[in-house]
């Protein structure tokens, strides 16, 4: 793994997405399909479906959700690909951007030249009872009983505002950014401006956090296609390569943490990542990380090395992550706007940066450097499992 | 009849449990469209039950007592209706209590009279030398019948004592009379209790005279204190005044819990205890009344916390206490437990969840939690682990209050990361509102019912900030 400079054994030549949001009109292969069609279309020089070696579906939820759970083999035929191999991947909230890291090494191994990589996720076809605040029926009867989502990240905000002096009005500033961020995009579930007072004065879902502080619960697909770096110019003249990726686990109970001011699994996968890429933070241009509420945010450009640890609280509220920042983080609106369909979410930060990285992201669009861009989830129970991709317009 | 049997064993300790709520009785009135009602009664709230109560009331006499609990020979525990109508009430009970796994254990049930019952079975045991250490426990958690009068009288709470052969009190005399006559009615399918006769008729022809019979045999002096039954909270003066003015002690447990069923006779004695003297309890229910005398030489330990154990609790209004009694359930569908309580899950893990177990690695002391799915030392990654009973008191790291919760939870739930005492740490719910809690506040643990899942009882450990008289460090070893 260790290479003087970036990786790039791999390409992104195509990336599309459907609009993020409740999308009640839509079946899970509806979804799929546009999202399929998106990126078939974003190919600069076309693609041939005929072209599509291999896929990898991410789809989180499986079974106890739905039809979903089978989608390496519903998917293929809703999208018009029957035939094609294709394999369901799940590693909880970084399911998508781990499906991308599978489809990279499944190229770079040389066994396919062109693979689709398509997240899909429903979640809002149940209530939000049967769906996601199941989950605190779910795991183990006694340690993980009452663990609903923000129970994962809301004893790390209570944590930091107790060590570093972390405000709500800090936390806020991330959801205001996100917001006026999402509100440039047009595929955001929320495409409205918010500020700091109205987050503050939101109900409380998880103390400290309000509603304001949470991702929404959205519907949502995106898809990329990826092909070897040496044949990139027979799709695209300006591919975005694959730089490095790392992946990271911990200990899965929240009383397993070795504190609850940061995410070891985030620091773990970054810093195989930046290896890999040969690169250190202040070389990224810009980063679409894992913002399920706000305090994630702030845990994660501490995690990946944007800021100091327990700085992150005050680089926000500063600006430093605004576009136009010292480092802008979730231009696209991040999951707190754009919204968090799990196995969609890690392909469509991708496509984010693929657009930064090829100057298409329009009033988003940051001022490119250096030419890298960041991509990390973080997620599962006790936040144990992390994944990063680093992308970059540079040639090898 | 009516003659008095020598008892001779001792009390070495007590405890008592109250549950957490109160309910106004002019609430239950208001309710049904009255005026009126007075005085309160005790409610158990939705993490409480008669199961919790009494490991509370056990841990408290065991603690007080100063003994480990692998040195107790057995329970028996006094119960008008335990939690499981059929199922595993006294090896959950031994498991929470972290007794010896070959201690013995019994029953006593169907009626208000099993507190003394478990009483006698426990001395019996103890004076045949078949244990030296024995642990009665008496708890209720009475659900009385919608629009009954029992609802202005049916509370809840738990007493523990410990026998031996020796101690500061001593039992002494007993006489019991039956009558095959019913008092309070509850059929097999039925789930509240109910009752069946006229006032009146139950007063005098069913009540006092069992009552009187057992508690004149008895011999008592104008210093004796004595602890009456009260089903309706007027019997209890009732009954007072036919056996002649005499000293009645149980009226403060009485009046802050209501009617606890099986555990009022020794619950009404139990702050008496600490001061020497002769007391008698009257317990009755079933049919049954019995009278024991009790001579105490020096204070009880434990006595002296026992009404600041019963005291306190929030108040709750009517349609709340419904509520946590399970009499007013909402429409529509709750969340399933992922696991169901009869998946080979419950019988890997039971043990442990109950008696708070973690894994010690033989390497390098990290403590793994829980035991059964950690095969591998998160902290060396070595396999080989002594299992040992946590602390249950330590500190808050770190925590948080969710709001939003779907059915069966009830919001506002914490949600806690634990420092224990040990330096082992782990995850756990809060059994308050949240509004208590702050990083690094002293919090024990108490068993509370975590889920009634499927119909079945779960049990695990929450949070509660510590209060002074708990604070107390567990010894070692357990």
């Amino acid at each position: 793994m260790k290479t003087p400079g970036p990786w790039n054994k791999v390409a992104v030549v195509g990336a599309g997405m459907i609009r993020f949001g409740e999308l009640f009109d839509q079946s899970y292969e509806q979804m799929a399909a546009g999202a399929w069609r998106a990126c078939r279309e974003s190919v600069d020089l076309g693609l041939d479906p005929s072209q599509v070696e291999a896929m990898f579906v991410a789809t989180q939820r499986g079974t106890l959700w739905g039809q979903e759970g089978i989608g390496g083999n519903t998917v293929p035929s809703a999208i018009g690909l029957s035939g094609v191999p294709c394999t369901r991947i799940e590693n909880a909230c970084p399911t998508g951007s781990d499906a991308f890291r599978v489809g990279a090494m499944a190229v770079a191994s040389g066994v396919h030249d062109v693979v689709l990589v398509i997240g899909v996720e429903k979640m809002r076809d149940k209530s939000a009872e049967e769906g996601l605040l199941a989950r605190a029926a779910g795991g183990h009867p006694i340690y993980t009983r009452g663990e609903s989502a923000p129970v994962l990240f809301a004893p790390f905000a209570t944590r930091h505002m107790h060590e570093y002096g972390t405000t709500k009005e800090m936390l806020a500033s991330v959801a205001v950014k996100n917001h006026y961020n999402g509100a440039r995009d047009p595929f955001a579930h929320f495409q409205n401006e918010i500020t700091v007072d109205q987050v503050l004065a939101a109900p409380e879902v998880c103390s400290p956090l309000g509603l304001l502080d949470c991702c929404p619960q959205t519907d949502g697909a995106a898809a990329v296609l990826l092909v070897s770096a040496e044949r990139a110019q027979e799709f695209t003249d300006s591919p975005v390569y694959v730089a490095g990726f790392g992946v990271a686990t911990d200990h899965p109970y929240l009383h397993e943490k070795q504190d609850y001011l940061g995410l070891l699994a985030s620091r773990l996968a970054s810093a195989r990542a930046y290896e890999m890429a040969g690169i250190v933070p202040k070389q990224l241009d810009c980063a679409e990380v894992h913002d399920c509420f706000t305090i994630t945010e702030i845990l994660d450009i501490e995690d990946l090395g944007f800021c100091e640890k327990g700085s992150g609280g005050a680089f926000s509220a500063a600006g430093e992550t605004a576009i136009g920042g010292s480092m802008p983080v979730n231009t696209s609106g991040g999951l707190l706007a754009k919204g968090h369909p799990i196995g969609a979410t890690g392909i469509a930060q991708i496509i984010e940066l693929w657009w930064q990285l090829r100057e298409q992201a329009g009033p988003r669009q940051v001022a490119l450097k250096n030419g890298y861009a960041l991509q990390h989830n973080v997620g599962g129970r006790g936040s144990g499992v992390s994944v990063v991709n680093i992308l970059t317009r540079n040639a090898k | 009849m009516s003659t008095p049997r020598e008892c001779h064993s001792a009390v070495l300790s007590i405890g008592v449990a109250a549950p957490t709520l109160r309910l106004h009785v002019a609430q239950v009135a208001a309710g049904w469209g009255r005026a009126g009602g007075r005085g309160q009664v005790a409610v158990c709230g939705p993490s409480e039950d008669a199961l919790t109560l009494a490991w509370l009331a056990a841990r408290r006499a065991i603690t007080a007592a100063g003994i480990l609990p692998e040195e107790i020979g057995g329970v028996w525990w006094g119960c008008t209706r335990p939690p499981f109508a059929e199922g595993p009430n006294l090896s959950f009970l031994s498991a929470a209590l972290r007794l010896h796994p070959q201690s013995e254990a019994a029953l006593l049930s169907g009626s208000p009279h099993a507190g003394i019952d478990a009483l006698l079975a426990a001395a019996d045991a103890v004076i045949s030398g078949r244990v030296s250490t024995a642990l009665v426990v008496a708890s209720d958690s009475l659900l009385p019948a919608l629009g009954s009068g029992l609802e202005a009288a049916s509370g809840a709470g738990a007493v523990a004592v410990l026998l031996a052969a020796e101690g500061p009190a001593t039992l002494g005399q007993v006489t019991t009379e039956w009558s095959p006559v019913l008092d309070r009615y509850r059929g097999d399918l039925e789930t509240e209790t109910r009752e069946v006769y006229d006032g009146r008729l139950f007063r005098e022809q069913v009540f006092l005279p069992l009552c009187q019979t057992v508690g004149s045999s008895l011999s008592a002096d104008p210093s004796t204190r004595w602890s009456l039954p009260d089903p309706d909270g007027r019997l209890g003066r009732t009954l007072g005044e036919r056996l002649g003015s005499i000293k009645v002690v149980s009226s403060a447990a009485r009046s802050e819990l209501g009617d606890t069923g099986a555990a009022a006779p020794l619950l009404g004695l139990a702050a008496a205890l600490g001061e020497p003297g002769n007391l008698i309890a009257l317990g009755f229910g079933g049919g049954r009344a019995t009278a024991l005398s009790i001579q105490v030489s020096s204070p009880v330990p434990g006595s002296s916390v026992v009404q600041q154990h019963l005291s306190g609790g929030q108040e709750v209004t009517y349609t709340e206490a419904l509520r946590c009694r399970g009499q007013l359930v909402a429409s529509g569908e709750t969340v399933e437990m992922a696991v169901p309580p009869g998946s080979a899950m419950f019988v890997r893990g039971s043990h442990e969840m109950l008696a708070l177990l973690g894994a010690r690695c033989l390497a390098c002391a990290t403590v793994n939690t829980p035991p059964n799915v950690h095969p591998t030392c998160i902290g060396c990654g070595a396999i080989e682990f002594e299992i040992i009973p946590l602390p249950l008191h330590g500190t808050v790291q770190t925590f948080v209050v969710n709001q939003t919760m779907p059915a069966p939870f009830v919001a506002p739930l914490p949600l806690l990361v634990l420092d224990l005492e040990d330096g082992s740490r782990i995850s756990c719910q809060g059994a308050s509102d949240g509004s208590d809690l702050y990083i690094g506040v002293p919090v024990e643990l108490q068993l509370r019912r975590y889920a009634l899942e499927r119909g079945v009882p779960i049990y695990g450990y929450a949070a509660l900030v510590a209060t002074a008289s708990d604070n107390s460090s567990e010894r070692p070893s357990t």
